[in-house]
Parts: structure tokens; sequence; C-alpha cells
């Protein structure tokens, strides 16, 4: 997986041995701290709901940073979706011997249309986002779009930065 | 429709499973017959059906009812998952009505302990299993 935004580039590869959790190394270009570390993260699935129709999930997420500054993270993510519509949230407290702030992350989303199994699929999404660091929110719209086992997605805020997210399931 | 309804009814045998995890290789043949012109509903996507059908001989289809499979990315591990057993010679999903279409030879045991088990290593739940004769 790739990631890019105002505050960070990151790569990631994780390992899912059941549903419940995976593990994982992040390589991060921390651009708020002018560093690069790599994160050991933790991801396990606290809750799943599926119905004939929608599927929502919640998930605990751990991180621990390879960095001086000794940091780590924790927080939660969820998520509900049906075919049609999206809605996420991700909170995620991150501490440093310098630093303790938490990112918030509100995400909506609605399918234009409905494609088949093995079709293009698109979302347009609306992202609302706001670091403890930085003085308000920032939203912006987002189109994530998904092929296969290839997602991507990339959002382009106020301040002209962009979000891109690049991911492959092997 | 017309060509789906044409292999259902050239089908020599039509099982089913409660859901309850017993792999049912109970056959009832006409007994199906009856049962889906009184009604009872296949519920897969008709031409997604027969396409997925085009080649296959001698086989039986499970037609496998799932929860949570909402998304194409999401599903694509179920379709990895059952790729990798030997017995399965083919399998499709049919995202619009919840279902994923798995073709067995003829001879096999299609054990629905184990496809609940497979999809649910994905996240999702199978919760009803119909096997189809072709």
């Amino acid at each position: 997986m790739l990631f890019s935004d105002n505050v960070r580039n990151a790569v990631y590869y994780h390992y899912s041995p059941t549903h419940r959790y995976s593990v994982g190394i992040e390589m991060v270009e921390d651009k708020f701290r002018i560093e690069n570390y790599a994160n050991l993260r933790l991801t396990y699935l606290l809750d799943r709901r599926n119905t004939d129709y929608s599927q929502q999930n919640l998930y605990f997420q751990l991180g621990f940073s390879s960095n001086v500054s000794d940091n780590h993270f924790f927080g939660l993510h969820g998520d509900w979706e049906t075919r049609r519509w999206f809605a996420g949230f991700n909170l995620k407290s991150v501490e440093t011997k310098a630093f303790k702030y938490i990112d918030q992350c509100y995400q909506v989303g609605v399918a234009p249309y409905l494609g088949d199994y093995g079709d293009l699929h698109t979302w347009i999404m609306v992202k609302t986002k706001k670091f403890s660091s930085e003085k308000g929110w920032t939203t912006y719209p987002v189109l994530k779009f998904f092929k296969g086992s290839t997602l991507l997605e990339f959002g382009f805020d106020k301040y002209n930065t962009w979000d891109a997210h690049l991911m492959h399931r092997f | 429709m017309m060509r789906t309804l044409a292999i259902l009814l050239l089908s020599v045998n039509y099982a089913w499973a409660d859901g309850k995890g017993e792999g049912n290789e109970t056959s009832h043949t006409g007994h199906a017959f009856e049962k889906l012109v009184d009604g009872e509903k296949l519920e897969v996507d008709p031409s997604r059906f027969s396409t997925f059908l085009e080649g296959l001989s001698d086989c039986q289809v499970a037609v496998v009812s799932v929860q949570g499979m909402v998304c194409d990315f999401c599903a694509r591990g179920i379709e990895k998952m059952f790729r990798r057993d030997p017995q399965v010679k083919k399998i499709d999903v049919d995202l619009s009505k919840g279902k994923v279409l798995i073709a067995y030879p003829d001879d096999s045991r299609i054990d629905f302990e184990d496809i609940k088990q497979k999809i649910l290593s994905n996240g999702q739940n199978a919760t009803h299993l119909k096997i189809l004769h072709i």
C-alpha cells in the first residue's frame, strides 16, 4: 500500500493470517517532523457485522516506531458500507517524546453506479480531517477507483496538497 | 431468462442444504423442478448464471448466499481462496445478489462447513447453500 498526504508519505506492507488481524511494516517519510522511520503496525478487528446488504467494521490499530523520538500510536478505525453508500472514521492518538496529538478523519461516499464483479468500481467521497497540530478542519473531495485487486484513491485539498492511496491485494 | 429456465429444466438433479452446516448431497430428482415451478427462487442473476455455466458439464454448482459481500475488492479474497481448492472447477461472484457460484466435479462431496469456513476466513458469512447438478 502506498499512501501520501500533506503529513506523510508511506509504504505499508501487511499480512493477514486471519481476517481478525494483520501485522505489517510501514516505512514513513514524516513531512511534519522531517524524519524517516519504520512503524511496526498491528490491526485487530474488534467487531464486524455482516448483513445481506451491508458490512460494518471496527478496528483497533497499534503501531510502534523505530525512530529515535520513540513514537507510537494507537487508534480506532470504523466503517460501514453498502454497495451504494460508505461512511467511515479514523481516530489516531500519536505520542512521541516531543509531541502528543490526535488525528481525526471522517469520510462519506456514494457509488454513482453499481458495477458487476470485475468491473471498474468508482466512489465519490468527501473526506474531512483534522490534526490537532493544525488549526481547523480540512474538507475535500476524494475519488476512489478499484478494479480487481487494485485500489486507487486520491483527493485534492484547498492547500493544494494531494491525498493519494494505492493498494494492491496479493 | 429463457436460457436459464432451459438449463434448469435440463438439470438432472437438484439438491439443497438448509444452511445449518451439513454438506448436502441428497438428490431430489424432479422434486427440485416442482419447487422451482412452485416459486422457489434460485436468486442468481440469470444472465450471469448462464454465462457461468458455459463450458461446464458433469458438474455440480454450489450457489452460496453470502452476507457482507458488498465490495468487489473485498470479495477478491473469496475467489482466491476457492481457486486454491483443486476440486473447484470454476468460481464467480454475483455482488448484486450476494451469491458465490462454485462449480465442482459431479462426483465430489460439497461440504458446506468447509465453504463457510473459507468465506469466513475472508470476513464474510455464508448463510445458505443450494446445489445444482448440471
